[in-house]
């Protein structure tokens, strides 16, 4: 049996089937990790004793191992956060995430390397050493997903959970050729998941088709009594929605293709005509220069760091705060700076109006549009290292990321072809706060036009059994 | 509407200051690079003084949840008992966390 390349709703359907058993996948990806992990550096912590029993056979999981990024607490499971502050630390508790998964019958396969603290777009900020891009291991994945995304693209794992502050599940989706989801703000807790940017933080899935995602979604999504900003609000039946076609008005801004590198710009367009092809209106629109986002992220992602990571005294458990590297210590000084008395109202406060503004702006526009398209990244995966010469790296990568996660929005970033270097080109699509429904269903019916060129298994080619 | 803003210039005190308040310890080397990079951040970050915000209100999450609270009688199933919670530390005794003396 051919297990390389299978989405999770297609492992689902062959252990369902008794073509397959659960312990075989679970070997399968152990096999595979053994084999891989070393070069591409993408898992920080492997299990390699899962608990299978009977008992979890039947639920929506069906015993298929899934890959977890190392800031979701996993009980007796070592979680840092790829950060040596955490280098022992097994939390007593598990988040709401990787709960609800177990619940639905997952195994975890291991933890994924990310940016220290998720501070950095490309994982190479770990204290664990940078991840490869297995497109091109000279290059980074992205990041700070960078180690869930790579164990995808690689087939270490069938689909990987990530977390997106501002860019952190899209951009490596996009750089690794997978399908990225980040879901609204709120919807899917943030209970147990070691915190970024806490009113931006937001949990969701690397895979390889838009239908994992939906399945994924509808498992992890949904209020939660230990996250109080959680919404309220019933979760849809997303992977039987997604199947239904429907024709949007997908809204297109010149903002957003300002300085992007011409490849990339043409597969963009390109996707766009396809787009009007298949029955979608395009309506050009107006939207706030994505680079008052930047400045604005940088001020509320800084100053919500600096409280966070307040926490981390080494009492209590890790270690003492020697131990920080050197981008959080950047991080929480200007964080500390624009909380202080006196620079408060003029960087704090003038930030979180500029966000208002941008919440407003978007608003607006959605009165017209039910969704906007964009490249994901001006770029496509830089090679590691490179991010030195860019002293705002991450915000620059993520320019065009950070006004939808700064208004709390549903997103997703697919794959739409290769450049010259044969390098993953993303583009993503915006959605309505909560509408994660329409997003994944522009997606599936690309991906069923095209199959993303074949693009999110063809990076497999490298990796064989 | 646009406002000039002037160059932020931070002194190696208000960096140690900075240091202190976020409980960091930092080396002279260091010192000197958050001093530039701090300022060339502070120098990108004032192009939000060209957007007007005279009128509008401050966003600090976007869910505009009103107050939570368990309903009676919940059970905190994901409480933690004194030794489950005290087992990551390395400053402990007898099941309580030790710190410096304060007074």
């Amino acid at each position: 049996m051919q297990i390389l390349g299978k989405s999770v709703t297609e492992l689902k359907e062959l252990i369902d089937r008794r073509q397959l058993t659960a312990s075989e996948v679970f070997d399968y990806f152990l096999k595979r990790i053994k084999k891989y992990n070393k070069q591409i550096n993408g898992y920080i912590t492997i299990v390699d004793k899962p608990s299978i029993n009977e008992n979890i056979l039947n639920r929506e999981l069906s015993g298929i191992p899934l890959a977890i990024k190392d800031n979701f607490c996993t009980k007796g499971i070592r979680t840092t956060a790829s950060s040596k502050v955490l280098n022992d630390f097994i939390p007593p508790y598990e988040s709401t995430v990787t709960s609800r998964l177990k619940e639905a019958g997952s195994v975890i396969l291991g933890k994924t390397n990310m940016d220290a603290w998720a501070h950095g777009s490309s994982t190479e900020t770990s204290d664990y050493g940078p991840t490869k891009n297995p497109w091109d291991q000279s290059r980074a994945p992205g990041g700070s997903s960078g180690g869930s995304a790579a164990v995808v693209a690689s087939y270490l794992a069938p689909l990987a959970i990530g977390s997106e502050t501002a860019g952190s599940i899209r951009l490596p989706a996009s750089w690794t050729g997978l399908v990225g989801l980040k879901p609204t703000y709120g919807r899917v807790s943030r209970y147990g998941v070691i915190a970024m940017g806490s009113s931006l933080d937001s949990p969701g899935p690397l895979c390889l088709t838009v239908e994992d995602a939906a399945y994924i979604l509808k498992i992890i999504a949904g209020c939660d009594p230990y996250d109080a900003t959680t919404v309220n609000h019933p979760v849809p039946d997303y992977p039987q929605l997604i199947k239904v076609p429907k024709k949007f008005i997908i809204g297109v801004a010149d903002e957003y293709f300002d300085g992007i590198d011409e490849q990339v710009r043409e597969k963009i367009d390109k996707t766009i005509v396809i787009f009007k092809k298949m029955g979608h209106k395009i309506k050009k629109i107006k939207l706030i220069h994505p680079k008052y986002a930047i400045s604005d992220y940088t001020i509320i992602q800084r100053s919500e760091v600096s409280s966070n990571l307040s926490r981390y005294d080494g009492i209590r458990y890790g270690n003492t705060r020697e131990f920080f590297g050197n981008e959080a210590k950047k991080r929480i000084m200007l964080g500390t700076y624009s909380l202080s008395y006196g620079y408060y109202d003029a960087f704090y406060k003038k930030a979180q109006k500029v966000r208002t503004l941008i919440i407003e702006d978007f608003k607006r526009v959605f009165k017209e549009v039910d969704v906007i398209v964009a490249p994901t990244t001006p770029i496509t995966a830089l090679k590691l290292g490179e991010f030195e010469k860019y002293p705002f790296f991450g915000e620059l990568m993520d320019v065009l990321l950070e006004p939808s996660s700064m208004a709390g929005l549903a997103a997703l970033s697919f794959p739409v072809g290769l450049d010259n270097k044969n390098l993953p080109v993303g583009f993503q699509v915006m959605g309505r706060w909560l509408d994660e429904e329409t997003v994944l269903n522009l997606a599936y019916q690309f991906e069923k036009e095209t199959e993303f060129f074949g693009i999110p298994k063809k990076a497999l080619e490298k990796y064989p059994d | 509407m646009k406002k000039k803003a002037r160059k932020i210039v931070l002194s190696k005190e208000e960096i140690l200051h900075l240091a202190k308040l976020a409980n960091l310890k930092l080396t002279n080397k260091e010192i000197n690079q958050y001093q530039k990079q701090l300022e060339e951040t502070l120098d990108y970050i004032k192009n939000l003084q060209e957007l007007d915000t005279d009128k509008i209100m401050p966003t600090d999450h976007t869910v505009h949840s009103e107050n939570v609270f368990f309903a009676d009688g919940t059970k905190n199933k994901r409480g933690l008992d004194q030794k489950e919670a005290t087992k990551n530390s390395k400053n402990k005794k007898n099941l309580y966390f030790t710190v410096n003396r304060i007074l």
